[in-house]
């Protein structure tokens, strides 16, 4: 099963998903609150997975994505998005992300695209 | 007997009969007493069947066999030419028309045609066939899918077809649940997007882009890749309920035969077969023998390419030449421009074909759209022979038939009205193509009611596109140029012929985009003319090359009136525009530095540089700060991702390699 870092800046939503994860087998390596800090553990923990948010302080996730993809061009990063960001999440799919996902999220669709993507 | 090599000549000749009768079966419709015509078609029709039973088309042979013997009866008058005859022996010579078209693209030119041989027999006995089975057989029996093909659309797959794609129809179903359609869309188009070429989409991409669909969207693709892998491919992104690819199915009728009008092309540019309407048809017969090739457009194309890079590479030498100062070199480079001067014009007059293959679709639909209607029409054709460069041509159509049918509906009178302001019933709508200096122009003129002032201004005040005082001050002309613009119709009903007045806006965009433009004239109670003028080619423009600071630009010399210095104290303000006064005439002034926001290094100069330019007889005088000169340039599009930039409409590679943009004066003259 895949190592996971998660990226979200409300750890409420870091929690469904580690949980929903965890569940499916997968190991959640990190747990990042903004794209700076998702840049940073993809560095150092090179996760096989990555789930990014859209909306965060400091950096974006859009943002975060292009930066991901300088460093290692076969990341594989799933969007979190919530409804009406369709245009960031084309976006982020242009920059290199495999999948998204639309919040709120069901347990079916994340394995779904989890298992999509890996 | 092997007859491969007789194939083509076969296709060549089936073509010109079937047009033939095509033509010949619209004159017997007005002359139903003229049995000579008759026989004409009982000719071409004869000669058909004799061709395919000797290349071994069953089908052909059996429906022109049915043909013949209904034209018989007619020939030896135990038969009367009745509206039913002729619906049906044309819907016998689509069907024919269909089956050479699948026989051309290399298919055995099967198709069931009893129905129709049944009708055929029914007539020969006598009895009328049934009107209402008709039309459902012939045009509908394919409905479960939904393209809808153009001309050039239908091209493409021909020709990819030939290379090995194929065109494939995708289907794809997303879960119920997916909120983010579109953009979910967008990523089964990305997985696509290397796979092939996407041909259409229904919806339309925008629609898809912007989430307007049910769950579900269909692709049109032409691929290489196997069915299966596509499948694989696209449920390898998530949400995706369905995928569904099969080979493509296309309403039946429309695209079969504007295909066999395309490969019809060389042969008839070549053999100049003088078929206009009106032309005798006992031509027809005398046996074609010329020295001709038939290439592939694509050929023509790619030629045309590495040209074009010559030329850019001939303006790098001739800079060279003049900065070296080397008489022999400078001698070998004028050579060199005489040569490729002459190669270019032979290579234009490659590409161009007689505008008569889109001009020949047109009595047909005429003759449907007048019955549909209930008005009598006859259509005029003059000029079939012009010659018009192939982009334009494929280009041209759809903006044709719009207004053609725009002549038909609203412009043409009913029969009654006619009757009570004393016209004859039947309405005469003239299509007309002559070249003159370094255009083409196209006219469509009906004899119907004209134009009428009064609702075009009350519209155009209510669509907020004119105001009520404003109105008084302009001339008819300049009313009537009003329903080119966006969101007009004039006609009190709306019909399903001419559209919901999102019309003439787009046939004019159309237009503007060939680099050619549209007026209208027209004449209360006597009737409209539309006249479109066309460049003949697009792809290389006489331009001069000014300099906006440190920038250069092109501006086509077509738009050109001319050139003029200006002294500064010599520009003058009116409602805070700057005009000019050029031979009497006040001019807006516009200054390509403010336009394309060029950064300004020096100002105040003492003389202003202006280029006078037109549009129709509209002028305007573009400031620049100086000239360069006179200069051939190669149009290169900006590519989809710059399209719709104000004012400019290409760019072009100048001799020292640097990049210049070619205005579009179109846009700057208002």
């Amino acid at each position: 099963m895949a190592k996971v870092l998660i990226t979200d800046d409300a750890a409420f939503m870091r929690m469904q998903l580690k949980d929903i994860l965890t569940k499916q087998g997968h190991e959640v390596v990190g747990e990042a609150e903004n794209g700076q800090v998702a840049v940073e553990m993809f560095q150092d923990l090179q996760p096989e997975l990555v789930t990014m948010d859209i909306t965060m302080p400091e950096m974006n996730g859009v943002d975060a994505v292009k930066e991901i993809k300088k460093i290692n061009p076969e990341a594989k990063i799933i969007m979190c998005s919530a409804m009406g960001q369709q245009g960031m999440v084309v976006e982020a799919i242009q920059a290199g992300a495999k999948d998204f996902i639309v919040k709120p999220f069901t347990p079916e669709r994340i394995q779904e695209s989890v298992g999509k993507v890996l | 007997m092997d007859t491969n090599q007789y194939i083509e000549v076969f296709l060549d000749e089936s073509r010109e009969h079937l047009q033939a009768v095509n033509d010949n079966l619209l004159k017997l419709e007005k002359q139903p007493e003229d049995l000579s015509i008759v026989s004409e078609i009982f000719r071409s029709a004869h000669t058909l069947k004799g061709m395919a039973a000797t290349m071994g088309f069953e089908d052909v042979a059996s429906l022109t066999h049915q043909m013949e013997n209904v034209l018989d009866k007619i020939r030896n008058e135990e038969l009367h030419v009745s509206t039913d005859v002729v619906d049906i022996t044309f819907a016998a010579v689509e069907a024919l028309e269909e089956m050479v078209a699948s026989i051309s693209e290399g298919n055995d030119g099967k198709k069931d045609v009893s129905d129709l041989v049944s009708k055929l027999e029914q007539l020969e006995n006598g009895g009328s066939a049934p009107v209402s089975q008709e039309s459902s057989s012939t045009s509908e029996s394919q409905s479960s899918i939904e393209f809808e093909l153009d001309e050039y659309q239908a091209t493409v797959i021909a020709q990819a077809k030939e290379q090995g794609f194929e065109a494939l129809h995708i289907n794809v179903r997303l879960n119920d649940d997916c909120i983010l359609k579109a953009a979910r869309a967008y990523m089964v188009f990305e997985k696509l997007e290397d796979k092939g070429d996407l041909i259409q989409t229904v919806p339309v991409v925008e629609d898809i882009e912007d989430g307007n669909f049910e769950q579900e969207f269909s692709l049109l693709m032409l691929t290489k890749e196997s069915k299966e892998d596509l499948e694989k491919l696209i449920h390898s992104v998530s949400e995706i309920n369905r995928v569904d690819v099969s080979d493509l199915k296309v309403k039946d009728k429309e695209q079969e035969q504007p295909k066999a009008q395309e490969d019809e092309d060389p042969n008839k540019a070549k053999s100049e077969v003088a078929a206009t309407k009106e032309a005798p048809a006992n031509n027809q017969s005398a046996p074609k023998q010329s020295k001709t090739i038939r290439v592939n457009l694509e050929r023509i194309d790619n030629l045309m390419n590495l040209f074009e890079e010559v030329v850019i590479d001939r303006s790098r030498l001739e800079d060279l030449g003049q900065k070296l100062k080397d008489q022999e070199l400078i001698e070998t480079i004028e050579n060199m421009t005489r040569v490729t001067e002459d190669m270019q014009g032979l290579m234009l007059s490659m590409r161009m074909v007689p505008v008569e293959q889109v001009f020949n679709r047109f009595p047909r639909m005429v003759r449907g759209i007048t019955k549909e209607l209930g008005k009598e029409i006859d259509l005029e054709i003059t000029g079939a022979d012009t010659e018009l460069d192939r982009t334009v041509i494929d280009e041209i159509g759809d903006p044709l038939v719009h207004l053609i049918r725009n002549s038909l509906d609203h412009g043409i009178e009913s029969p009654q009205k006619r009757k009570e302001v004393g016209k004859s019933e039947t309405g005469k709508v003239s299509l007309r193509a002559f070249h003159s200096g370094n255009h083409v122009f196209i006219e469509i003129e009906d004899d119907g009611g004209g134009i009428n002032r009064e609702k075009v201004e009350a519209k155009a005040i209510e669509n907020g596109l004119l105001s009520a005082e404003h109105s008084e001050v302009l001339s008819d002309e300049e009313i009537y140029q009003m329903i080119f613009s966006s969101g007009f119709s004039t006609a009190d009903q709306i019909s399903d012929i001419s559209g919901r007045g999102v019309g003439l806006d787009v046939v004019r965009s159309k237009i503007e985009s060939l680099g050619g433009n549209i007026i209208v004239e027209s004449e209360p109670g006597k009737g409209s003319k539309f006249s479109i003028q066309l460049p003949l080619t697009l792809s290389i423009l006489t331009t001069l090359l000014v300099n906006v600071q440190q920038e250069t630009y092109a501006i086509p010399l077509s738009a050109i009136v001319e050139t003029m210095l200006l002294e500064e104290k010599q520009v003058m303000f009116v409602q805070g525009q700057k005009v000019i006064d050029f031979r009497g005439k006040v001019i807006p002034l516009v200054s390509l530095r403010d336009i394309f926001n060029v950064p300004t290094a020096e100002d105040s100069k003492e003389e202003n540089s202006i280029v006078i330019v037109h549009k129709g007889d509209k002028m305007a005088g573009l400031l620049v700060d100086s000239f360069i000169g006179q200069k051939e340039v190669v149009l290169k599009s900006l590519g989809n991702y710059l399209r719709d930039i104000f004012a400019i409409s290409g760019a072009t590679i100048l001799g020292d390699g640097e990049v210049s943009l070619i205005i579009d004066p179109n846009a700057l003259v208002k």
